[in-house]
């Protein structure tokens, strides 16, 4: 905008005519039109030609000018669910967006102040502004992947998830639908009914651990021994190829090594064990003498960490958000840092002179100082955002493209995609254009004000 | 968008497999063989094509690809029969919106193929199409039974002609995981597919693999269970709207579906992850080399993705066997396939739909491979291979016991737009089956508005 | 506006020159050592800020199976093999080379005739004093921030009438129309600066407008068009909808062909990946090339 660029306000009157002879006064009304011409006519055709044509389809059906319906299309809109999610995410966009993108944009430009190779890192965050929003949303739909192998935010997300909580052994075994020895929730505890202690082994049998879990598993064995008055017994997947029979160990069978086997009195664990490697485990003899319980801890089965579900529903909005930030961060980086360059340095001399600290200094002198441009990067930033398109469309997923719309996609799909109504395509342009007019106004009014001068 | 997608080496596979679970419904065709060339000959000049040297026509079609390739050929034929020049153009992943803004600006190719009978019926509507001549009647009657014909019509008009065909009633498997799990038997039953799945689920591996990203996957099941177990001439009512989303034989196929979908250890991710799925991740999947999931359901184009994108074998790595009867129901037949319609009144447009509808063209496709013709006159001895045979045969002998896919058939708002719909529905469906009466409202909801709208 | 007078918007990228080396703000916040701080911290920020395109040059150096298989950082552990496999069967694709050709005969036209164009029209506003002129001049600046979608049903329904939809000169056109506001928003502004005496000292030699244009504005005007240019140029070469719209299959561009591969069945990341590196390459060609052109046509045309 003008107060970033000029280096003096440019002068309106700026002709003089050197010749007013008539002859020559006629003869550069001419070329004035002749040069006119050209932009005049395209403005006209292709861009006031359609708000005016579009105005006046709005009143009309998806069958064409036949079909008046005055402002029912209108109603339709308001109505319907899809361009309501379509307005409130676009009021999610128009907030969230600028605001984050002028922050960083605002923090870069203050770290990269008077640093030197700053020129690198200005770059690196400018150079998203170069390509196309096709390629931006290919590259996030890669970022998002929810699977954490293919998607880096993902596999981001699952570092950090295990590093705080490890993963569990046997994530998804389970015992049997039907299984008179352990119940419990699908993720678990699995536990057994109320045992008394006997010498007769308790063994637990499970079923739908992976292969690869099984990987180096050895054969499962009833406990050899079982000191008197512990609590003995083996876990192991009761499940061989063809099934096995249930409930006992059959040849083939593996033993589930490393789980946490609990001891419960009521509902309080009085001791635990841990399985060996054929999978047997010993609990030490209950101090108690009332009925006790065993119990597979669920730290054993807890699925794996799936990471953040970035494109669904709740967060795509969000998620594509970050996208377009870190796309246009730069533009308000290089924006900001201009302005900042322009700020005199004898006004923050002074004010430290005068015992200002720093803070004071940034929040007094250069916020201040900065406001236009902040101004200008937040207006340019929502007006872009309000057009937002090609991101939504090529980033989200066709299950959370209802929960990511924007009016601009919503216009694209009923104006060209399933519906082809075009009256409803329409009264949808509209609705963008009053929405970015407050922009224009501002626009004009700076425009004006800076000729005035 | 659901596309008739097949590979010569799905046919090939899943014609084995289906032999082998007792599927195939014989296979006297293989006896009689030779003559595919002549007759063909014979039979081009029999149709009559007009010259149309120098003349230009553009086709549109959403292939790419061997697919895409293997259709040049056909055109090249056509030319080579009339002297014109055919042009392909692919449509992308959204054949209605390409075609519905180049044909508001007048832009249109000659002839497209459209996924969608619904679509055909928009466009139909909204006076897109241009209706078929008699001599491409005539083709038709003589060539296609009344099911496929009907499919191309609307409202008594001729507008399509289909050219290629899919079968939409397989599950995939994983040989490997199902060797794991002790299973070798294809199940009778939807309860016996279940209690596979739960089999293989024992055994440590998942069972299924749902493709729910792409909300046409999700239509498939649907459709599948609700053709078997509430029978044809409800599954026509519902395919036209005359009776509601909120019947009880929908309640009762959603409640059927939710014995899969409401478990979230049969299915590979949860549902959660079943909804970041696409089609092709699923196929991938179950068939990687650690599988996340033992079997996989969809077309024969499925096959497509085994042989491109992952290192298994169709046929040894990777069988099918037809999707199980549900209830007391018979087991479901769906299918899909491309229209071929005009966009443009020119000869040449016609003419190319003349042949399409002709033994000839229906040839010529068929010799290219991973090709299935509706055409019931193209002699089953044009196939190349017996497994491919015996698939085709299946499809002709049923006559017009087939269900073409239902959400093919609705309109686009409805049953064939991303993020829309039934699509949408049913995905919701997937993230929440426990709610079968609310995926029937908003089903009904949807579908009124988009019926309404389509007229 | 005063406070920013002094400050040359192609600076911004740059280092601030050393005659007013004094400390910034961070670094007098804490000292000298946390200037350190500071520099590590941008270091890991800009890494962050790669990451994203190093993931998509990654995959579209690897194998559609190796894709599928792993993450593409995991080519930092196992080091695989990297090939240019899917550039080279990309390229080979008809429908995609055809495209580039189409993007190029796309963009060139575009820039140009908005330069022509919006030059002509500019150096009227600036110069040559006619009624209603600054009323037109208002609505041309309004006019820059109306959304392309507003015009994409019209503009469809005109071009029908006319007979280019489809054609690559219904995209240009469409492009030069919708550029053209900033166009002359921008040099307006620039041909404003020009000295008068020098246009004066011209007209009074005699020139014509003609040659007040091509021998005076469009020499001083130089930095200005070329902002304008390369600005028009990235605008248009990155635009998927409008050739989305505009366009057939004969006359799509590269963003568009694209797009079209992006089709539900077969997860062609392979082909995506390439793709949409290749279609950043020259952006990025003509954004490191002309930066500072960039940037000041950005900071003087923020509207945009």
């Amino acid at each position: 905008m003008t107060e970033v660029l000029t280096a003096k306000p440019p002068a309106t009157g700026g002709s003089t005519p050197a010749d007013d002879r008539p002859a020559a006064r006629s003869r550069r009304g001419w070329i004035t039109a002749l040069f006119l011409l050209p932009a005049l006519v395209l403005l006209g055709a292709l861009v006031v030609y359609p708000i005016g044509w579009t105005v006046v389809r709005s009143l009309f059906g998806a069958q064409g000018f036949t079909h008046f319906v005055g402002l029912s299309n209108y109603g339709s809109v308001f109505s319907d669910h899809q361009t309501l999610t379509a307005i409130k995410n676009n009021a999610i966009w128009v907030v969230v967006a600028p605001t984050i993108a002028t922050g960083l944009g605002l923090i870069f430009a203050v770290m990269t102040e008077r640093i030197r190779f700053a020129t690198a890192f200005k770059l690196v965050i400018f150079m998203p502004m170069a390509i196309s929003m096709l390629a931006a949303g290919i590259i996030f739909r890669l970022v998002y992947d929810q699977d954490p192998t293919k998607g880096v935010a993902n596999a981001v997300a699952v570092g950090i998830h295990d590093t705080f909580s490890s993963a569990s052994h046997y994530p998804g075994a389970h015992p049997r639908p039907i299984n008179h020895q352990l119940t419990g929730p699908a993720a678990g505890p699995f536990t057994t009914p109320p045992l008394a202690v006997s010498s007769r082994p308790v063994n637990l049998p499970l079923v739908g651990a992976t292969p690869d879990d099984l990987k180096g598993a050895s054969q499962a064995a009833g406990p050899r021994s079982c000191p008197g008055g512990h609590l003995c017994g083996t876990v192991w997947m009761d499940f061989k190829p063809g099934g096995g029979t249930p409930n006992a160990i059959d040849p083939g069978e593996k033993g589930l090594s490393g789980l946490r086997v609990n001891l419960l009195s009521g509902t309080k664990v009085i001791a635990h064990a841990t399985t060996s490697k054929d999978g047997t485990y010993t609990l030490p003899a209950p101090a108690t003498s009332g009925p006790v319980r065993v119990q597979l801890a669920a730290s054993n089965f807890t699925a794996p960490y799936a990471g953040v579900n970035w494109l669904g529903p709740t967060l795509v909005t969000w998620s594509i958000i970050g996208s377009y930030i870190w796309m246009w961060t730069g533009f308000a980086m290089v924006l900001i840092a201009a302005g900042l360059a322009g700020i005199p340095r004898e006004l923050m001399e002074a004010a430290r002179v005068d015992g200002a600290n720093e803070w004071q200094v940034f929040r007094r002198i250069t916020v201040p100082a900065l406001a236009p441009v902040l101004g200008v990067v937040l207006v340019t930033l929502m007006i872009n955002v309000l057009k937002v398109f090609d991101l939504v469309y090529i980033i989200a997923p066709g299950a959370s493209q209802q929960s990511a719309n924007v009016l601009a996609l919503q216009l694209y799909l009923s104006s060209f995609g399933g519906g082809n109504n075009q009256g409803i395509g329409s009264a949808l342009g509209l609705l963008l254009l009053v929405l970015v007019l407050p922009a224009m106004y501002v626009n004009i009014r700076r425009f004006r004000k800076e000729n005035a001068r | 968008m659901k596309r008739t997608h097949t590979a010569a080496a799905t046919l090939a596979a899943a014609a084995l497999v289906m032999a082998a679970t007792g599927c195939s419904s014989g296979g006297s065709a293989s006896t009689s063989t030779g003559g595919g060339n002549a007759g063909g000959s014979d039979a081009a000049a029999s149709l009559h094509l007009p010259n149309l040297k120098g003349q230009k026509i553009q086709v549109a079609a959403v292939w790419t690809g061997a697919e895409q390739k293997n259709f040049l050929k056909v055109t090249a034929r056509f030319d080579q029969l009339t002297g014109a020049s055919t042009t392909f153009v692919p449509t992308g992943d959204n054949v209605s919106t390409f075609l519905g803004s180049k044909i508001q600006g007048g832009g249109q190719p000659d002839v497209a193929f459209l996924p969608q009978p619904g679509v055909l019926q928009q466009f139909a509507k909204a006076g897109w199409l241009k209706p078929v001549d008699s001599t491409v009647k005539d083709q038709l009657a003589k060539n296609y039974t009344p099911g496929w014909r009907t499919l191309g019509a609307y409202k008594g008009t001729q507008y399509g002609v289909y050219y290629k065909a899919a079968n939409k009633s397989l599950v995939w498997y994983n040989t490997a995981a199902w060797q794991q799990a002790g299973l070798s038997k294809a199940p009778a039953s939807w309860a016996d597919l279940l209690k596979d799945g739960q089999t293989l689920s024992d055994s440590g591996t998942t069972p299924f693999s749902i493709g729910g990203g792409d909300g046409w996957t999700l239509t498939d099941w649907f459709e599948n269970i609700y053709l078997s177990q509430a029978g044809a001439t409800k599954y026509d009512q519902l395919t036209k709207h005359q009776i509601k989303w909120t019947d009880t034989s929908v309640a009762k196929a959603l409640t059927t579906l939710a014995q899969l979908f409401g478990k979230p250890t049969l299915m590979a991710g949860g549902a959660r992850g079943a909804l970041q799925t696409d089609f092709p991740t699923s196929v991938d999947q179950t068939f990687a080399k650690s599988p996340k999931a033992a079997m996989v359901f969809e077309g024969d184009f499925a096959a497509t993705n085994i042989a491109q994108e992952t290192t298994a074998k169709v046929g040894t790595d990777a069988k099918a066997f037809p999707f199980p009867a549900v209830g007391s129901g018979q087991a479901p037949v769906v299918s899909g396939g491309d229209v071929a319609v005009a966009l443009k009144n020119t000869k040449g447009a016609q003419a190319l739909l003349r042949y399409l509808a002709s033994v000839d063209g229906a040839e010529t496709g068929i010799k290219q491979g991973g090709f299935l013709s509706p055409n019931k006159a193209a002699p089953l001895s044009t196939y190349t291979n017996s497994v491919e045979r015996t698939i085709a045969q299946n499809l002709i002998s049923a006559g017009d016991g087939f269900r073409f896919d239902m959400s093919d058939q609705s309109p686009a708002a409805f049953g064939g737009t991303k993020g829309q719909g039934e699509w949408k529905d049913l995905q919701d469906f997937l993230a929440k089956p426990s709610d079968v009466a609310g995926a029937q409202r908003k089903l009904e909801a949807d579908a009124a508005k988009a019926y309404a709208n389509a007229g | 506006m005063t406070t920013l007078q002094s400050a040359p918007a192609t600076a911004a990228l740059s280092p601030a020159p050393p005659a007013r080396r004094s400390p910034g703000l961070l670094k007098r916040l804490a000292g000298r050592s946390t200037g350190g701080l500071v520099r590590l911290g941008l270091l890991i920020i800009a890494l962050f800020w790669m990451v994203p395109t190093l993931g998509l040059l990654v995959s579209s150096l690897r194998k559609p199976l190796d894709i599928q298989a792993s993450g593409w950082w995991s080519i930092f552990t196992a080091p695989a093999s990297l090939t240019l496999h899917n550039y080279t069967s990309l390229l080979a694709n008809p429908a995609i080379s055809r495209s580039v050709a189409n993007s190029i005969m796309i963009t060139v036209p575009a820039t140009l005739l908005v330069v022509i164009i919006g030059a002509l029209a500019a150096y009227i506003f600036a110069w040559v004093e006619f009624p209603g002129r600054d009323v037109v001049f208002l609505i041309v600046v309004g006019l820059l921030v109306v959304p392309i979608q507003v015009a994409l049903i019209p503009v469809t329904d005109l071009f029908a009438k006319v007979g280019i939809f489809g054609s690559i000169a219904s995209v240009v056109l469409f492009h030069v129309a919708f550029g053209l506001p900033f166009a002359i928003f921008l040099l307006r502004n620039f041909f404003a600066q020009i000295p008068q005496e020098l246009l004066e000292a011209a007209r009074l030699d005699g020139a014509g407008e003609l040659r007040l244009f091509t021998r005076v504005v469009l020499p001083l005007g130089g930095p200005a068009i070329a902002s304008l240019a390369i600005f028009q140029f990235l605008w248009v070469w990155n635009d998927m909808l409008v050739a989305l719209i505009f366009a057939n299959s004969s006359a799509a561009p590269l963003t568009v062909a694209l797009t079209e591969q992006t089709r539900q069945f077969g997860t062609n990341i392979d082909v995506l990946s390439s793709g949409a590196f290749l279609s950043m390459i020259i952006p990025l060609v003509v954004f490191f090339a002309f930066q500072r052109q960039f940037v000041s046509g950005l900071t003087a045309g923020a509207l945009k």
